[in-house]
């Protein structure tokens, strides 16, 4: 079994009496990819936001690559981002916030990894204010950001709502490169096709709780079922957890 | 720090808000000294507006600027850089795009018709309410959730600085105009920072005598080198108090 890269330690999050996500414990692996799943407000962007540093646990706590995060940013070199909704200074062109970001990680042009700004079509709109893009476009510049700095952790949030069949498969295809390169991806997702496309393992968060962690396979095994979008209700009604399925 | 103030700074550059106030600063400004014969009749007017729109513009810009920035601030917040750089950043930027569309929309016109003490004292005061102000606005963006929540606090803030805060205390200046109240007077105004930076202004313009006996401590006070030194020091406050209470916030807060 690969090493683990991240581990959540009975990670929890409350927002005033409200447990967003409750003692979650769970490793995700060097090479894989964990595509996380569950209703709205199941708590998956908030273990994101967890791992990444925007919202501090209430208990519990993350290593990534054996060390605490904590307030020290540096861990964060090594992770790609995608958000849901991609908002960027309306003033500034494409190719000045490429620029931007790569200032901010003092990466040089040697360091990073920009062939999908052409295969995304982006090229020629590098000149173009961020204001005048549509949400598909931005969504691209989204991806771009996230994977152009080689991540070892690449997380990203329904990275393909907004973009179009061919940009989509182009920007799951990098992640599943990230995975074969030895990173590990986590990806929330709402398309089973998407999850049963790419995903090695699956999350399930529900009220705030992880479920379940399990592989496609044994997900499928244990229901008897030949589709993930079959399998996945047959799960959730009989409410098997990663132990009762092991 | 300086990588998000860069590049912060490029996108206020071309933002019409900001244009549209140092536009709007320079036609009221130069419409002031067009209809006044007299420069210091047109100061004096200029000092009025300045004290209210200034406050009003620098809050209520940077609290819209900081919820219209939210979503790429959460993004600077995953890149391996402290949040005290990204605020620092932010915060560097914004003061700096609200001075500079000042320095052309008032301090150009100041400098061209009324080259004087007092102009520069409009104009440096007017710097220090847009610091002060565009500090607090960041302070009321990063601790209320909601756009509009935030835009409502703003302009209850610029409305409890302008309006209610002098309405009070003129009440209580007539209410206990039978007791020596007056030495109370000045700490009071140092308290507000609109009333500080017009009492300085005024002082220039020696009107000081129109304000009564008030007037008279304003002069004895704020008058002196000292208290000049003691006006600037509490607008630093003003400006640092903020500050640091919204480096605390931004520390702690889930984005």
């Amino acid at each position: 079994m690969a090493e683990a890269s991240i581990a959540y330690h009975g990670v929890g999050k409350r927002y005033g009496k409200l447990w967003a996500m409750r003692s979650v414990a769970c490793e995700f692996r060097k090479g894989e990819v964990v595509m996380l799943i569950g209703p709205n407000a199941s708590g998956k962007t908030t273990l994101i936001k967890c791992l990444l540093g925007l919202v501090r646990p209430t208990e519990g706590h993350i290593t990534v690559n054996g060390k605490a995060i904590g307030p020290d940013p540096h861990y964060r070199r090594d992770i790609g981002y995608m958000p849901q909704i991609s908002q960027f200074p309306a003033a500034l062109t494409i190719g000045q916030l490429l620029e931007m970001m790569a200032d901010i990680r003092m990466l040089g042009k040697d360091e990073l990894e920009d062939s999908l700004v052409e295969e995304l079509g982006l090229r020629a709109q590098l000149d173009q204010r961020l204001s005048t893009l549509s949400g598909g476009t931005k969504q691209k510049v989204s991806a771009v950001l996230a994977l152009r700095t080689r991540p070892s952790i690449l997380v990203m949030d329904e990275p393909t709502a907004g973009l179009d069949p061919l940009s989509a498969k182009r920007v799951m295809q990098r992640a599943s490169g990230v995975r074969d390169a030895g990173g590990t991806v986590l990806i929330t997702s709402h398309l089973m096709e998407e999850v049963e496309a790419f995903a090695d393992r699956v999350a399930y968060l529900e009220d705030g709780s992880l479920k379940f962690l399990l592989p496609v396979q044994e997900i499928l095994a244990s229901t008897g079922a030949k589709r993930l979008s079959e399998a996945l209700p047959i799960m959730l009604e009989a409410r098997l957890t990663n132990d009762a399925v092991q | 720090m300086l990588k998000v103030f860069k590049y912060t700074l490029i996108d206020l550059a071309r933002n019409r808000f900001v244009l549209g106030y140092a536009l709007l600063l320079l036609l009221v400004a130069q419409g002031l000294f067009a209809l006044e014969d007299d420069p210091t009749k047109a100061l004096l007017s200029l000092v009025q507006v300045v004290m209210a729109l200034v406050p009003l513009i620098a809050l209520v810009f940077t609290v819209v600027y900081m919820y219209d920035t939210l979503e790429f601030t959460q993004l600077l917040a995953v890149q391996p850089i402290r949040r005290s750089s990204i605020l620092g950043g932010q915060l560097l930027a914004l003061a700096l795009a609200l001075l500079l569309a000042q320095l052309i929309g008032l301090g150009l016109p100041l400098a061209l018709h009324s080259p004087s003490l007092a102009a520069a004292v409009l104009s440096l005061s007017g710097s220090a309410l847009v610091l002060v102000f565009a500090v607090l606005g960041a302070l009321i963006a990063l601790k209320q959730r909601e756009k509009a929540r935030g835009v409502g606090v703003a302009l209850a803030v610029w409305f409890l600085f302008v309006l209610v805060y002098d309405a009070v205390l003129m009440w209580g200046m007539f209410t206990l105009s039978d007791y020596p109240i007056e030495p109370f007077v000045v700490p009071l105004a140092g308290l507000n920072p609109i009333d500080l930076a017009r009492i300085m202004v005024m002082l220039q313009v020696d009107l000081s005598a129109m304000m009564g006996y008030s007037g008279a401590i304003y002069k004895n006070f704020f008058g002196s080198a000292a208290g000049t030194g003691v006006a600037a020091l509490i607008l630093l406050l003003w400006v640092t108090i903020p500050v640091l209470f919204a480096f605390r916030v931004f520390q702690r807060k889930d984005l």
